[in-house]
């Protein structure tokens, strides 16, 4: 190794073995914890994990009030439900003669049985509360506007993938509340104009919800929709550092200050594939090291997601109704919370309740980025320039929040309407 | 592609021709793969047969229900109604969002979102788009009441016995 110099001293084996476990430890990690801007640099050019991130964000980014950490709270939720989901298969068994005996042993012999299963649920449960409020953030901060567009529309179908990986686990505990709202969800399905009949009969691979359903929406739940999100996730933080990182406001001057950088030479592949990069409103000043800014804002909300999945999971149980009874629908039948919005609606017209309104939703959230091209009030939340199209969106949410709380709440046996004082 | 410059340019074109011709045909292929393998891979995931009950069964002989009968089989989701000497079977299965309806001196209501039904099994109420189906009934060699839910007939048409 070292130079040949006048007297090299053999190193002796126990010279080699006194630093052995240091040569492991700098195998895996080639840097010590940085103690300078070159190390803090390092952190997100050499560790695998990290490297998602860039070396400096911007001051903006972390202010707690602007994002609330709802994708990452997102994302840790999705790993929590991986992890925890996991867990549970090994226990799990999708067949209609056992999937509820399955549940039952889960809460009376398996350790830890009830809470993993509670941690499951909630944390189900918590993902498409926060998935949404994470949609609402983008939405009112003006974060979807180009060139953010794409990933708007990947966040979109995210959402509606976390929902139908909800509605896919609702029916494996093959209790009464499972099978009547897949039964319910299934036939708002075949209310598709041409494909309806085809795709209900795909889903449920039977013409009622019977073995065969479950076992399909158990493969959908633990394989298909999990991979097709990983899948997806991964893109999406992607696009995040490709379209600039989150958005911010542009400083006042900042598009002249743009025009007045000089060409940058282009070293190297990467200034030719990047062409010029003009970073304007993210100047040094405005950034700080990732490590430890970022690194520690993460950790928190891994720490606050998680605690607040353990503190649910410990103090209140998963529901479980009775077993399956295919000829007594319970009265009233009600689907999972967040599609009790959609339930409302069906309850007056199925066609336009079940399919047509939520597929207009769905079709304006997907092309909203495309029609709404203002350029003015990105990166702030409320902005006035935005009134409109804030206006607009708030009240799409309240409307939906307020028509998910009229069918959780105030709609008894028959779907009448009922005071829950 | 080195040589280009000392094609003449007819031939170059030629060439130009020809490379933009097979890459079609590639592209041709490929896409074609990819659509006959999306193909299979739906027909593979449509069962061609399914494991549930038979949509063909026997409810029993004629005299097993007197008249006036209304009798709802749970299991085969139908009711079986006898008035005088005709015979019914009708769907119980909600036709709104798939619910069973259950029957009532009026004739049938759903419990999960309201839908009611006069006792030809016609809507008169909540969001039921259309009446509930009626099955076939015809008499089996063996004497026995055979119904058949894969052959729906205009409601009101009752079978003599």
């Amino acid at each position: 190794m070292s130079e040949p110099t006048a007297v090299v001293k053999k190193p002796k084996t126990f010279d080699r073995l006194r630093v052995l476990p240091q040569e492991i430890w700098s195998s895996i990690f080639r840097h010590p914890l940085p103690d300078s801007d070159l190390g803090r640099s390092q952190t997100s050019f050499t560790n695998f994990f990290l490297h998602i991130h860039p070396v400096k964000v911007d001051r903006h980014t972390l202010k707690p009030w602007f994002t609330m950490g709802l994708g990452l709270m997102s994302f840790f939720l999705f790993v929590i439900l991986i992890v925890t989901g996991i867990l549970l298969m090994f226990y799990y068994v999708p067949s209609t003669q056992q999937a509820y005996d399955r549940m039952l042993d889960l809460r009376g012999s398996v350790a830890f049985g009830t809470f993993l299963r509670n941690m499951h649920r909630w944390g189900a449960h918590l993902m498409v509360a926060v998935v949404f409020l994470h949609m609402c953030r983008v939405f009112l901060t003006g974060s979807y506007k180009k060139p953010r567009e794409f990933n708007w529309v990947l966040g979109v179908v995210l959402f509606l993938l976390t929902l139908f990986s909800s509605f896919t686990g609702y029916l494996l505990p093959w209790d009464q509340l499972a099978f009547w709202a897949i039964t319910v969800g299934a036939s708002i399905a075949g209310y598709a104009p041409v494909v309806g009949k085809e795709m209900q009969f795909l889903l449920l691979g039977d013409t009622a919800v019977g073995q065969e359903a479950l076992l399909r929406f158990y493969v959908l739940h633990i394989a298909v929709l999990p991979a097709v999100m990983m899948l997806l996730v991964m893109v999406h933080f992607w696009r995040i550092r490709k379209d600039g990182g989150l958005s911010r406001p542009e400083p006042e001057a900042a598009v002249a200050v743009a025009q007045e950088v000089p060409k940058p030479k282009k070293f190297g592949l990467q200034g030719l594939v990047r062409g010029q990069v003009l970073n304007a409103g993210s100047s040094t000043e405005n950034s700080v090291y990732s490590w430890p800014n970022l690194f520690i804002a993460e950790l928190f909300v891994f720490v606050f997601t998680l605690a607040v999945i353990l503190i649910l999971a410990m103090f209140f149980d998963a529901p479980l109704e009775e077993p399956v009874n295919m000829t007594h629908p319970p009265n009233p039948a009600k689907a999972p919370w967040y599609f009790l919005g959609l339930q409302e609606l069906v309850s007056y017209s199925a066609f336009w309740g079940g399919v047509g309104i939520p597929g207009l939703m769905v079709v304006g959230l997907l092309i909203a980025p495309y029609i709404d091209r203002g350029r003015k009030g990105v990166g702030k939340w409320f902005a006035r320039e935005r009134l409109l199209a804030n206006t607009l969106f708030v009240s799409f949410a309240i409307l939906n929040v307020i028509l998910v709380i009229i069918g959780t709440f105030f709609r008894g046996p028959n779907w009448e309407f009922v005071s829950p004082w | 592609m080195g040589n280009h410059g000392t094609q003449k340019p007819a031939e170059q074109e030629e060439a130009g021709g020809r490379r933009r011709v097979l890459t079609f045909l590639s592209a041709f292929g490929l896409i074609g793969s990819a659509v006959l393998s999306a193909f299979s891979n739906f027909v593979f995931i449509k069962p061609r047969a399914t494991y549930g009950q038979p949509s063909r069964f026997h409810v029993g002989k004629p005299d097993d229900f007197p008249s006036g009968t209304k009798l709802a089989l749970e299991d085969r989701r139908i009711c079986l109604v006898r008035d005088g000497d005709q015979f019914a079977a009708v769907s119980t299965t909600c036709t709104h969002l798939g619910c069973i309806v259950s029957p009532s001196d009026t004739g049938y209501s759903c419990p999960c979102h309201g839908s009611r039904y006069d006792q030809d099994g016609n809507v008169t109420g909540g969001p039921a788009p259309k009446p509930l189906a009626w099955y076939k009934v015809s008499l089996a060699p063996n004497g026995e009441l055979e119904v058949d839910k894969d052959q729906e007939i205009k409601p009101g048409t009752y079978f003599n016995v």
